[in-house]
């Protein structure tokens, strides 16, 4: 039952993302101009417009973003109720939401890379909200690395809880960086009306950010099931275990 | 701030109430129930990993239970613990001091930590009790590990306490210092109830009003000493041969 | 109140009579320097690091004080000390304050005397510099501080977050520099600026704003979050 539920909600983001991208390919109009507030100089190149592919990329780099941030959340929010109830399930979610929100900062970073490569023909620079998002994968690295270090379950469970808390709180101030500091990277999801999105690339953008949110969600139901599963089976062989040896 | 309040003489030192506790998958107490009188001397047996250590901490409120319910002196374990703790003196194996500060400043700074009033002179006091006073103004790291475990029994009488836990006190003493130490137990001894967790058989008999022994995190006696003795005489051979053949499950102890 | 002073006296008591923790950051500072001084005799003896400098600084900042937060808990550590102190009945907030408060103590001696070190050796007149700073370059004890609080506060939680892992020493600074990362953006551009010259003072303001909103959340987490860290 949960599973189907899972494998639908997978199958549904993939059906979405898939339409998404066919539709941004083929029948989403290409802004105009797509003009950069100001000339920049990248990679010794004066810049002025951004070129076409970096709007397809931006149909799957800003959702996969916000599917990255909404994993983030998702495991402070499983943190905090694992220092409520100190629940173990509470913190096998927590885990396998920033295990998802791995996948997704990572793919952020892909995603981001390729538009930088064809936006500001380089591979890499120290631009704040790319910097952030470097810092934001080492930060969710750092959390398994403690994990692994901590051998005390209830113990690894209840510190990484409060690192994940951290690691949220942490991502959070980022994000602020790129907006207060100068950046080339365009805001694009500024919250004013004027994002510069006409309806059709709106509904191409939206269904795509349902897409990879419905993917990341069915991933994360996936994993924590399996989780779920094997902790139980752990259980039920120590169990077994502790009757034979008596 | 806290002065003992000499509740009802009839609260039980301690009341403990199906509380279990699980270190991930092992359970290192299954569902414990037992009333100890106020004024009793228990002490706890079992092989390593028969959660002593465990039960010692989650009385002290340093660990708390995976379920059940714990009350020490009358206060809930989950809920109250400030009250608890301003209430029990504990007393390990290991120092629980400051190795840079001297004899004097360890108490001093613990006196004031508890909030305990004429923190000067019943740092005196005890510094005599104890035979610490010519070194009270020694830093505690060149101290012997006798004279440590008397600056840390000073330590744990600071203030007055209702409940004193004893976790394996006689671990790395000396005769000599063990004997110090049951000197000053016997002398403190008054109207103020103990728990005692020893690998000792008769160090820890001997003072005993309750003993409690524990296997694989469950109780398998609990009872008066006199009890204790008739139980030992009837499974005699058995509770012995498990003493010696102590299957460690290892982990925490 | 009361038991926040007891703790910090006692902290800078036993930091005063072993100069344990202040002993090795301020000698890891001058290492630090030294480095930095090998780092730029390659160059032609002539050229400018004050564009560099406020970036030079908090590298100076960040390896001190990751040094300095990891020895912070050795004196709770031995003879078991930590154990007694949660035996009392004292709020583990106000321990995380005042472990704060010592740290932030620590890191500010030790930097009255490696900030001048490093304006002296790199920026005034010194082997390579012939750099002129900005009229507003004192303002840049204003991100010092901030920085100085938010390092502390982090760096407390994150140093007894990793008391009970394997690979302690190395494990905070995994932790904490990422941690760190906006803090350390706002004052390295806050110093920057000052350093520089500071063309608007309103950046600077936000900037420095930015770094203050850090420390009062990170140390309003900590304090919320200390019990848990601890065994509890």
């Amino acid at each position: 039952m949960t599973r189907v539920f899972a494998l639908i909600s997978l199958a549904l983001g993939a059906l979405l993302t898939t339409g998404a991208f066919i539709a941004v390919f083929f029948f989403v109009p290409i802004a105009n101009g797509g003009e950069l507030a100001q000339v920049a100089n990248i990679g010794g190149e004066q810049v002025t417009h951004q070129l076409w592919f970096s709007q397809k990329i931006f149909y799957f780099h800003v959702p996969v973003a916000i599917a990255s941030f909404a994993a983030l959340a998702l495991g402070a929010w499983h943190s905090i109720q694992y220092l409520r109830t100190k629940r173990p399930v509470c913190d096998l979610r927590a885990r396998t939401a920033m295990e998802v929100g791995l996948i997704f900062i990572i793919l952020t970073m892909i995603s981001g890379d390729l538009w930088t490569r064809s936006d500001w023909n380089t591979w890499w620079n120290w631009d704040p909200r790319l910097t952030t998002y470097l810092i934001l994968m080492l930060l969710v690295i750092a959390y398994f690395i403690l994990r692994v270090q901590i051998e005390s379950p209830e113990r690894r469970a209840r510190i990484s809880a409060v690192f994940g808390i951290i690691a949220f709180a942490n991502a959070a101030l980022s994000m602020l960086i790129p907006r207060l500091m100068e950046s080339m990277h365009p805001v694009v999801l500024s919250g004013s009306a004027d994002s510069g999105l006409t309806p059709p690339m709106l509904a191409a953008f939206l269904t795509a950010l349902f897409g990879m949110l419905f993917i990341g969600f069915g991933l994360y139901y996936l994993r924590s099931m399996q989780l779920e599963l094997a902790e139980r089976l752990a259980l039920v062989q120590a169990r077994y275990d502790e009757a034979q040896g008596s | 701030m806290a002065s003992p309040s000499k509740k009802d003489p009839a609260t039980p030192a301690v009341e403990l109430q199906s509380l279990t506790r699980n270190f991930g998958v092992r359970t290192a107490l299954n569902k414990l129930d037992l009333t100890l009188p106020a004024g009793a001397f228990l002490t706890i047996f079992g092989h390593n990993g028969a959660g002593k250590t465990t039960l010692l901490r989650i009385l002290a409120t340093i660990e708390q239970a995976s379920s059940g319910e714990a009350k020490v002196l009358g206060f809930s374990t989950k809920t109250e613990a400030d009250e608890i703790r301003a209430r029990i003196g504990f007393i390990s194996h290991q120092p629980l001091l400051y190795a840079d500060l001297t004899a004097e400043e360890n108490l001093l700074f613990f006196a004031r930590l508890y909030g305990v009033e004429n923190a000067q002179e019943k740092t005196r006091a005890l510094l005599a009790k104890t035979g610490l006073a010519s070194r009270s103004l020694d830093v505690a790291r060149t101290f012997s590990r006798g004279m440590i475990q008397r600056l840390s029994l000073a330590r744990a009488l600071l203030h007055d306490p209702e409940l004193i836990l004893l976790d394996e006190p006689y671990t790395g003493l000396d005769p000599q210092g063990t004997e110090t130490l049951n000197a000053l137990i016997d002398e403190i001894r008054d109207e103020r109830s103990f728990i005692l967790v020893s690998h000792h058989l008769e160090s820890g008999l001997e003072r005993a009003t309750h003993v409690l022994t524990l296997d694989k995190g469950r109780i398998q006696f609990y009872g008066t000493r006199n009890e204790y003795e008739n139980f030992v005489d009837a499974t005699g051979k058995t509770s012995k041969t498990s003493q010696k053949t102590s299957q460690c499950t290892g982990g925490q102890a | 109140m009361k038991q926040f002073m007891t703790l910090l006296r006692k902290d800078l008591k036993i930091e005063f009579r072993t100069f344990d923790i202040l002993s090795s950051m301020g000698i890891y500072a001058v290492l630090v320097l030294v480095v930095f001084g090998v780092a730029f005799m390659l160059g032609e003896n002539s050229y400018d690091i004050t564009p560099l400098a406020s970036g030079l600084l908090w590298v100076l900042a960040v390896f001190t004080s990751l040094l300095g937060l990891n020895r912070s808990f050795n004196r709770e550590r031995e003879f078991s000390a930590l154990e007694a102190l949660l035996l009392s009945p004292l709020d583990r907030g106000v321990l995380f304050l005042s472990k704060v408060t010592a740290n932030a103590l620590f890191l500010s001696i030790v930097f009255v005397v490696a900030v001048p070190l490093f304006v002296f050796l790199f920026l005034q007149g010194g082997v390579q510099g012939n750099g002129v700073l900005a009229p507003s370059a004192p303002l840049v004890l204003a991100p010092l501080a901030v920085g100085i609080l938010g390092i502390a506060g982090v760096g407390t939680l994150l140093a007894t977050i990793t008391l009970h892992t394997r690979g302690r020493d190395i494990m905070l600074a995994l932790l904490f520099i990422p941690v760190i990362f906006p803090l350390l953006y706002s004052c390295v551009t806050a110093s920057s600026m000052a350093l520089l010259g500071i063309s608007d003072s309103m950046v600077f303001l936000q900037t420095l704003g930015m770094g203050v909103g850090y420390d009062v959340i990170m140390i309003l987490v900590g304090w919320m979050l200390y019990d848990f860290v601890l065994n509890g």
